[in-house]
């Protein structure tokens, strides 16, 4: 892993690491100065409303992800000065990055952030530009609440990525290239080509991984089309959203959200506009001075669930909103389960059928 | 390499002051010569240290020397557009960004009639439609302008309102909620004169603006009177924050109501435009 590190910084000119980095609590995707302070020797429990740090090996994610770099929770856009002139106009070249031990899903969902925020959004552009790159950690146990493999998005990658690497137990890494640089890079580390017999072990790892994922979306489309003929059943989203407490974590830990506020700080002969994360299922969204567009919990938890599985795919030709990380699920503080709500949109349009 | 940021503002003089109706004035501001906009777009203004809010533009964009001038009709209603009434006078700078979003299609109107349905403010982002119609009048076929407010004092442009009547080929209709002695328009709803809309539904279209609850009324009437959903355009309101389609607040099921919008067809909005809350 060193030696990963050692030439991806020799080849591309000393960039910053950027990944989950351990802390005294739990892991932050932040700027890696060492091995050491990545979470190599760590493993994360996840379930509904739960998530602990444990000894082992295998850690997937947390609350952070690289979105907490590139759509960062406070972006400050703009300097002003009370008369009106940009003092700064709060875009900077972004860093030159490499992302090292990405999942899959947060892969996937940088994709997605892509289709909707890159030379679009100057914050985000400048960051995402200044990746130069990508190292993914495929999954080989993936974590309690995870469902990649029902949405295309893990546990392992196939493209986008320079080096991805399993763990096929603590102490064997498998890697394999994705791009020129990636192919370059294993060739200086002087890596032996892997036996059959490991790439067996890896090929059964993956297929016990997707076996493993007990959340599972059976028919994704079928799904689909269920979402887009309850979209107007009141009744069905009140149900489905009555234990929902519309506190918005859901929406801060999604990889994928990107919904911003903007707010001015004002200093002494300057201010500050900021965009800040505003979730989807906070009372806020969708208030305006003179009323509010969404103004009900359940018309803003239809729109986080429609939004991730019909508007994202129309948004981003034809991705998904929701990458399958699960964090929705485990950072949820009452444990809900948009899989099992899902299952229920499934059994309701059944029953109708 | 930097990208550009799309949220640099420009500095721009307020140049005169218009009392429209309580809590309601129209701004005219000073812009550089380069800023063109088309009817039916919106502007960012942002007040010093407050924050902004999206404007439609309430006059085509005029050329005078080296500036541009446009209009901006704003009702106090949170603590931007309250600051905008209280503090923003004649002289006073403030912040702009835009044009925004995709407005009226006028040029579908072309050859055809054209129905102007506004209630209250919603008038302000018609105003332009109706001054291009009248600059280029024989481009169009005829005009049917449909507006009303609560109460006679609620109506904007009080000042030029009538003159839209002068117009060749146009038919002028107003409505006030509530009578009033000196009212010789119709007392009732503006969507009680989608009934008397003169002009030929085949080959017409209809712009519409107004609370939320007014469109869809208007929506229906005009659905039933025959006109079809791809004829019909109204313009949305959101929570709007950054105009060009990433702070997502603004969306309507899969659109970004300021980037896609605000002027969509019925027929664009399908069920978004009927179910509360999408």
């Amino acid at each position: 892993m060193k030696k990963l590190m050692l030439e991806f910084k020799k080849l591309l000119g000393d960039p910053v690491f950027l990944g989950y980095k351990r802390g005294s609590t739990i892991p932050v995707f932040d700027e890696i100065r060492s091995i050491s302070e990545l979470p190599l020797e760590i493993s994360d429990v996840q379930k509904p409303g739960k998530y602990e740090i444990v000894e082992g090996f295998r850690f997937r994610h947390s609350h952070s992800s690289p979105k907490w770099y590139l759509l960062p929770p406070e972006q400050v856009i703009l300097t002003i000065s009370p008369s009106y002139d940009a003092i700064d106009s709060g875009v900077s070249e972004g860093r030159r990055a490499v992302l090292f031990g990405v999942k899959p899903c947060d892969l996937k969902a940088i994709a997605v952030l892509d289709k909707i925020l890159l030379d679009k959004h100057p914050v985000y552009t400048a960051k995402r530009r200044g990746i130069v790159g990508v190292v993914v950690e495929e999954c080989m146990e993936p974590g309690g609440t995870c469902f990649c493999a029902s949405v295309n998005s893990g546990p392992i990658v196939e493209s986008g990525f320079d080096v991805a690497y399993a763990r096929l137990d603590k102490e064997t890494l498998l890697l394999k290239p994705g791009s020129d640089i990636g192919r370059q890079v294993l060739k200086s580390m002087g890596l032996e080509r892997a036996s059959s017999e490991y790439t067996e072990l890896y090929k059964q790892m993956v297929g016990r991984a997707i076996d493993s994922m007990k959340r599972k979306l059976p028919d994704l489309e079928r799904a689909q089309r269920a979402l887009r003929g309850l979209a107007s059943s009141q009744e069905f989203w009140e149900e489905i959203s009555k234990k929902c407490i519309g506190c918005g974590n859901c929406n801060y830990v999604c990889p994928t959200c990107f919904c911003t506020e903007f707010i001015d700080r004002v200093g002494e002969n300057h201010a500050e506009r900021v965009a800040t994360w505003i979730g989807c299922l906070t009372y806020t969204y969708g208030l305006v001075a003179g009323g509010h567009f969404r103004k009900q919990l359940y018309m803003r938890y239809r729109h986080y669930t429609l939004h991730k599985f019909l508007y994202y795919p129309l948004q981003t030709g034809g991705l998904l909103g929701c990458v399958g990380c699960g964090r929705c699920i485990t950072w949820c503080p009452i444990g809900l389960d948009l899989i099992e709500n899902l299952s229920r949109v499934l059994k309701v349009k059944n029953v109708e059928a | 390499m930097k990208p550009e940021n799309p949220f640099l503002l420009e500095r721009s003089l307020v140049v005169g002051v218009v009392d429209e109706a309580p809590g309601v004035k129209t701004y005219t501001l000073r812009l550089s010569s380069s800023y063109s906009a088309e009817p039916g777009q919106f502007n960012m203004i942002y007040i010093y240290g407050l924050g902004e809010v999206p404007l439609s533009i309430s006059s085509p964009p005029l050329k005078r020397g080296s500036f541009t001038y446009v209009e901006h009709t704003a009702r106090a209603v949170g603590a931007v557009t309250g600051a905008i009434l209280s503090r923003v006078s004649t002289g006073s700078l403030v912040g702009l960004r835009g044009p925004y979003g995709r407005g009226w299609p006028l040029r579908e109107a072309e050859g055809r009639d054209l129905v102007v349905l506004a209630g209250g403010i919603g008038l302000a982002p018609l105003r332009p439609v109706i001054k291009c119609v009248e600059s280029s009048r024989d481009a169009f076929g005829r005009l049917n302008i449909l507006y009303g407010a609560r109460s006679p004092e609620y109506l904007l442009y009080k000042y030029e309102l009538e003159e839209y009547a002068r117009i060749p080929n146009t038919k002028l209709l107003l409505s006030s909620d509530t009578a009033s002695p000196s009212w010789s328009y119709h007392v009732g709803f503006v969507t009680d004169l989608i009934e008397y809309i003169d002009v030929d539904v085949g080959d017409s279209v209809v712009f519409v603006c107004g609370p939320e609850a007014m469109m869809r009324t208007s929506v229906k009437k005009l659905l039933n009177r025959g006109f079809r959903s791809d004829q019909i355009y109204v313009s949305l309101e959101r929570r709007m924050r950054c105009g060009v389609g990433v702070c997502g607040t603004c969306q309507l099921g899969h659109y970004f109501v300021c980037r896609d919008g605000p002027v969509f067809s019925i027929s664009e909005l399908g069920e978004y435009f009927w179910i509360e809350g999408i």
